[in-house]
């Protein structure tokens, strides 16, 4: 307590010596009070909040038939028990934690459910994907288009290595083209100008263009981060792979590419969240995920001018959904030994 | 007595000109522990390296466990010698993303195809009989070299060796390290395991080895029976590095 009474009475000193410096600090504190205040009274009576509440349903899943909206419901309800059951495993008690293994299976068991619930089959009204939207249709753009990125990104990074000379030209000449090419341009080649050259009568459900597209430009950007990872594990992993009999897949399935990725993972998430943003440019397309339904809100009469009320919402929700896939990166990397204790001797 | 590597004046280059094996003869019986030494450059670890097709020879001919390497690699004949020839690495090279059991049965289960229980009953058999059967469950960095590196030896013996390969084991350890690696080398040899052993450990070498190859310059410059070697080597070169290895 005297310390630090001590040591105020050390900063009020200083003070009288230095007025102009004390004078800096009280005007920066006082704009800081009035911005918060500002902001405050704006967020919490200023502004109004009829055009969130009022349309919720709207923002979670488009205008999915309003009898069956419990189906993309329940998804956004399932990948949120999954989110929490997968952030809380640190926390609960080793009898209670579910292995790892599992947990994937989980999350890799939701696309297929998603896609069951949104589409319908299988006893389930069909719905057309003309009809889903909001936060349903980003989370299944980034997903879908994540899970297809990923692999093939892999299998180029592979053979961007590979000492095969065609395969290593092609995967390159692939990830320069596409890194090349504004990720707009892609998403316009699939939506507009891909229907102009398929023969009449074939007609490419839209969502499944544009998660094409987005896997496709991913993918390129995915294949560096895993090649950053592959380049950071030593030969001598490779050699002593090799001496025990493994054949050259063996070895990259079993021993290099668990390492490498794990490697990766930071700047593979940052590919997922770039996705997860990216998918915002299908609004301009005319997918109303969740941009795309906002922007038909605004449109409304009814709410002219809510703009603010509007971009504050979908910003809290992108952080919110970004905020969770970096924690759950975050608890991928700690799992197993850390990767810099690699095969160097003690 | 069968023979376990047969070597004729296998050649290898490095870089166009600098030669790391010259003419090299060599054959090794089944049960025989052979260590290899010579100064540093001479072309001993890339010697045993290409007993695996670690290394490709340019000339020569090359004839492991009853294989025949050549010049030209074939895959399938390097993989057949591999699962028959065990190796262990001067800096352990053990797959760090992997527990100690997972490194041990690894190839057993993907190579051997071994179901995975009999692959772990061996396992721990394996790091019992190295002294350190209570860290299977551990990952690499948690243990020392010394234990690293005798795990390496489980992880090659595994796989039921015909033929060990040693690279410098205890160039990496600590000196009160080394004592625990070459005394589960020791009971290997004892067990009758076929070896082929780099080393500068001089103890180890008059102990253990039956022969003892000395090079030079990729050159074979000695190849005779441990005691002759330790007590009246012919080669002047081998006399001067046994000196200076003892000082």
């Amino acid at each position: 307590m005297t310390g630090s009474r001590t040591a105020y009475r050390k900063r009020l000193l200083q003070a009288r010596r230095h007025p102009l410096q004390t004078l800096l600090s009280l005007v920066i504190l006082a704009v800081i009070a009035w911005v918060i205040w500002s902001t405050a009274t704006w967020l919490f009576f200023g502004a109004k909040w009829s055009v969130v509440t009022e349309n919720l349903p709207l923002f979670a899943v488009g205008s999915y038939p309003e009898n069956e909206r419990w189906r993309p419901c329940l998804w956004l309800g399932l990948l949120c028990l999954m989110t929490a059951i997968t952030l809380l495993q640190p926390l609960v008690s080793v009898r209670w934690r579910i292995s790892g293994l599992a947990l994937s299976w989980c999350w890799l068991a939701m696309l297929p459910i998603g896609l069951l619930l949104l589409a319908g089959g299988a006893g389930l009204q069909t719905v057309s994907s003309r009809d889903w939207g909001g936060l349903t249709l980003t989370v299944l753009l980034t997903c879908f288009s994540g899970l297809l990125a990923l692999p093939l990104g892999i299998l180029l990074a592979l053979g961007r290595r590979s000492k095969l000379t065609l395969p290593r030209h092609l995967c390159r000449l692939y990830i320069d083209g596409m890194r090349a090419v504004p990720l707009i341009a892609v998403l316009f080649f699939g939506q507009l100008l891909l229907p102009l050259f398929l023969p009449v009568g074939i007609e490419i459900n839209r969502v499944l263009r544009a998660v094409v597209a987005f896997a496709l430009f991913a993918a390129a950007y995915i294949a560096e981060d895993v090649r950053g990872g592959l380049q950071a594990i030593p030969g001598t992993q490779l050699e002593a792979a090799a001496a025990l009999g493994l054949g050259p897949w063996q070895i990259q399935q079993l021993v290099v590419l668990p390492q490498a990725l794990r490697v990766a993972v930071p700047a593979l998430t940052n590919q997922a969240i770039g996705l997860l943003q990216n998918t915002s440019l299908m609004a301009i397309l005319g997918l109303v995920e969740l941009l795309g339904i906002s922007r038909s809100l605004l449109a409304n009469p009814a709410y002219i001018g809510r703009h603010l009320e509007t971009y504050i919402w979908l910003a809290g929700l992108y952080w919110l959904v970004c905020t969770a896939m970096a924690l759950m990166a975050r608890q991928l990397e700690r799992q197993g030994p850390s990767a810099s204790t690699s095969a160097i001797p003690s | 007595m069968t023979i376990a590597v047969r070597a004729e004046s296998i050649t290898k280059t490095f870089n166009g000109s600098q030669k790391a094996l010259d003419q090299v003869n060599l054959s090794v019986n089944h049960g025989e522990v052979l260590v290899v030494m010579g100064p540093s450059g001479s072309g001993k670890s890339t010697l045993i390296r290409t007993f695996n097709g670690l290394e490709a020879i340019d000339a020569g001919q090359l004839e492991i466990v009853g294989i025949p390497l050549d010049t030209d690699q074939d895959e399938r004949q390097i993989r057949r010698i591999r699962r028959r020839v065990g190796m262990v690495f001067q800096q352990f090279n053990l797959f760090p993303h992997l527990s100690i059991l997972d490194n041990i049965t690894l190839a057993p289960i993907r190579v051997r195809k071994i179901n995975k229980a009999n692959a772990e009953e061996r396992a721990h058999g394996l790091l019992a009989q190295m002294g350190i059967a209570d860290q299977a469950l551990k990952y690499p960095s948690e243990l020392s070299g010394g234990q690293q590196q005798r795990v390496a030896i489980a992880r090659a013996l595994a796989m039921d060796p015909e033929l060990m390969l040693f690279d410098e084991p205890t160039s990496a350890l600590d000196p009160e390290r080394v004592k625990e690696v070459l005394d589960a080398m020791r009971r290997l040899a004892a067990d009758g395991m076929t070896m082929i052993v780099v080393t500068h450990e001089l103890g180890f070498a008059r102990e253990v080895a039956d022969r003892v190859l000395f090079m030079d310059a990729g050159r074979v410059v000695e190849l005779t029976d441990s005691s002759t070697f330790f007590t009246q080597a012919k080669e002047e070169r081998s006399r001067r590095f046994l000196n200076q290895m003892a000082h």
